[in-house]
């Protein structure tokens, strides 16, 4: 009880202490004096702009990034009622790459800021969509996350289509950038173009959390104990379609954080979906903006990528959960 | 006064006839056996009734209000619905998963306001769950389960319940220990729908009985009335011997 208690303020002074020590910590290193006065607007102006310019809005947009796929991987495993279902599983982060590719190459974010993070959202609804559906015609959650590499795996074809077709020139790395995800070089202008969004999403989720507990019981009984189940997967679907769409318009795909999460908080919160959502946030925030700071440290010769990183730990993490799995829930 | 009014209600998917003209009332006080062989129509008729599933004809009205136009929280704090049991996504704790059944009130585990909290320790009591409260529900076995998903119906303290298959897979002993449980909602001026296949328990517990086959209600009154060597030859298909309230199925026809 005590440990549920302090969860979440843990979590979220942890938050804090990381993005702190992401403004910190980089190829050079600034004393903590420096990025204090830095932080209120004193200090060198060189220190100023590596701390404002570059590091924390890279860090703030790690932890959104984090957040918003902890949130929905929390949200869309309480609807789907499997620990394994994620965004970037179920194929969601790779449909919202591939839209915002598609509008990226075909010069339609000329047009305006915001035409990025709507097509970003656009293809991750319309992954969520498939999927709910998909999900009221099949029982069997299997199938699903089936459905769902499927659609991943189809949504990474598209994509290099795209690229190939695309009349205005690219190159590899911004492919790299989309599939395999990264927050380097974010800037608050793109940040503050998303924002609308990501908040949306969030606050959905958050708030028809309740239902997902009684989801617990199925379907059939949830509606029993009083749930509107079309609104409730309305709500879901669409939440988890905005966080997610915002966070890969802001840093490409990246997998697995939304399983790594949960499945740590889970047994903290007595398994229940609706107290799971929070602390999954920002434990997912914490992990990538950990794994940012990670990053940025590992001499390599050209960066490594976040999402490297996050599937680096994230992938054995989804095959352990796998086979923890008795096969009588299915 | 709240009562369950089933008036005429036909159902079909694509071809099949579900349910056809069914009229039905439930009303408090009252331990109705929903009896049929499988794919009779009775889950139907029961989701039917309450504005799960699409009507054909007919409607069915709780508390004069039409069901389908009954959003489900109001519906569940009149009504509560037990469907046959089926594997808990999570491993919560038993005291939890029977917090779920105040979730008409606005509850959430966690979160209960004093009237669902007391709710809550009313029915964990009422049902024998005193120790396993707050053990996590995939510790518990199939009859310890059974009585968790009783308390959860319980716990809305609504007037009437349906239970679809409550003692399917208990041993003996369980299947009398939730019918007992049924008996005293009962006996306090619930009004109980429940399906059931054991016909000796059935003419045991229940003071009415509805019998169904091929979509149709083909009989509905005391088990007294109802109850014949006859009817289950018509309805079961089986040759049986029955003595009051004494039933014993001997064969297939």
């Amino acid at each position: 009880m005590s440990v549920q208690k302090w969860l979440s303020p843990g979590l979220a002074l942890a938050c804090l202490l990381a993005i702190f020590a992401a403004c910190l910590l980089g190829s050079t290193p600034l004393p903590m004096n420096n990025v204090l006065a830095a932080f209120i607007g004193d200090g060198n102006p060189g220190d100023r702009l590596v701390v404002w310019s570059i590091r924390l809005p890279r860090a703030l947009a790690a932890f959104m990034v984090g957040a918003a796929l902890g949130l929905s991987g929390a949200a869309l495993q309480g609807l789907l009622r499997n620990p394994l279902a994620e965004p970037g599983v179920l194929g969601v982060s790779a449909s919202a790459s591939l839209a915002a590719t598609f509008s990226l190459y075909w010069g339609l974010v000329a047009l305006s800021p915001w035409i990025l993070p709507f097509s970003a959202i656009l293809g991750a609804l319309a992954a969520t969509s498939l999927l709910a559906i998909a999900a009221t015609r099949t029982r069997s959650v299997v199938t699903l996350i089936l459905i769902g590499v499927g659609l991943s795996s189809f949504a990474g074809a598209l994509m290099s289509l795209v690229l190939n077709l695309a009349p205005n020139p690219f190159s590899l790395t911004d492919l790299i950038n989309w599939t395999l995800g990264s927050v380097a070089n974010r800037s608050f202008y793109e940040i503050v173009f998303v924002l609308p969004f990501w908040v949306a999403g969030c606050a959905l989720l958050f708030a028809t959390r309740r239902g997902l507990s009684a989801l617990t019981l199925g379907e059939e009984a949830a509606s029993g104990v009083g749930l509107d189940l079309r609104r409730q997967r309305l709500s879901t679907v669409v939440g988890a379609g905005l966080a997610t769409g915002a966070s890969v318009a802001l840093a490409g795909a990246i997998g697995f954080v939304g399983i790594v999460a949960p499945h740590l908080v889970r047994p903290f919160v007595g398994h229940d979906p609706a107290r799971s959502l929070f602390p999954s946030a920002l434990l997912a925030g914490l992990i990538v903006v950990v794994a940012d700071i990670g990053v940025r440290l590992i001499p390599t010769t050209s960066e490594l990528k976040l999402g490297v990183v996050a599937a680096l730990i994230g992938a054995p993490v989804f095959v352990w959960i796998a086979m923890q799995r008795r096969a009588v829930h299915d | 006064m709240t009562e369950l009014r089933i008036d005429n209600l036909s159902m079909t998917a694509k071809d099949t006839v579900l349910v056809e003209g069914a009229t039905l009332t439930l009303e408090r006080g009252e331990f109705c056996a929903l009896l049929g062989p499988n794919g009779a129509g009775k889950t139907s008729l029961i989701r039917g009734g309450l504005g799960l599933e699409r009507l054909s004809t007919g409607a069915a009205f709780l508390g004069g209000v039409d069901t389908r136009t009954l959003n489900p929280a109001e519906r569940a704090r009149s009504l509560a619905y037990l469907p046959q049991i089926r594997p808990l996504a999570w491993p919560n704790r038993v005291r939890d998963i029977i917090a779920l059944g105040r979730f008409s009130f606005g509850a959430a585990p966690g979160r209960l306001k004093w009237q669902d909290a007391m709710a809550v320790e009313n029915a964990i009591a009422a049902c024998g769950l005193v120790e396993l409260a707050d053990r996590s529900a995939d510790t518990l076995s199939g009859g310890e389960l059974a009585r968790m998903h009783c308390a959860r119906a319980f716990v809305a303290e609504a007037p009437l319940l349906i239970a679809d298959e409550p003692t399917a897979a208990l041993d003996p002993r369980h299947q009398f220990r939730i019918l007992d449980l049924i008996s005293d909602y009962v006996r306090n001026g619930g009004g109980a729908l429940v399906v059931l296949h054991d016909l000796q328990l059935a003419a045991q517990y229940a003071t009415r009985m509805v019998w169904m086959k091929g979509g149709k209600i083909v009989a509905d009154g005391t088990v007294d009335d109802t109850l014949s060597k006859e009817r289950l030859e018509d309805v079961f298909d089986v040759r049986a011997q029955v003595d009051g309230r004494r039933v014993v199925l001997e064969s297939p026809l």
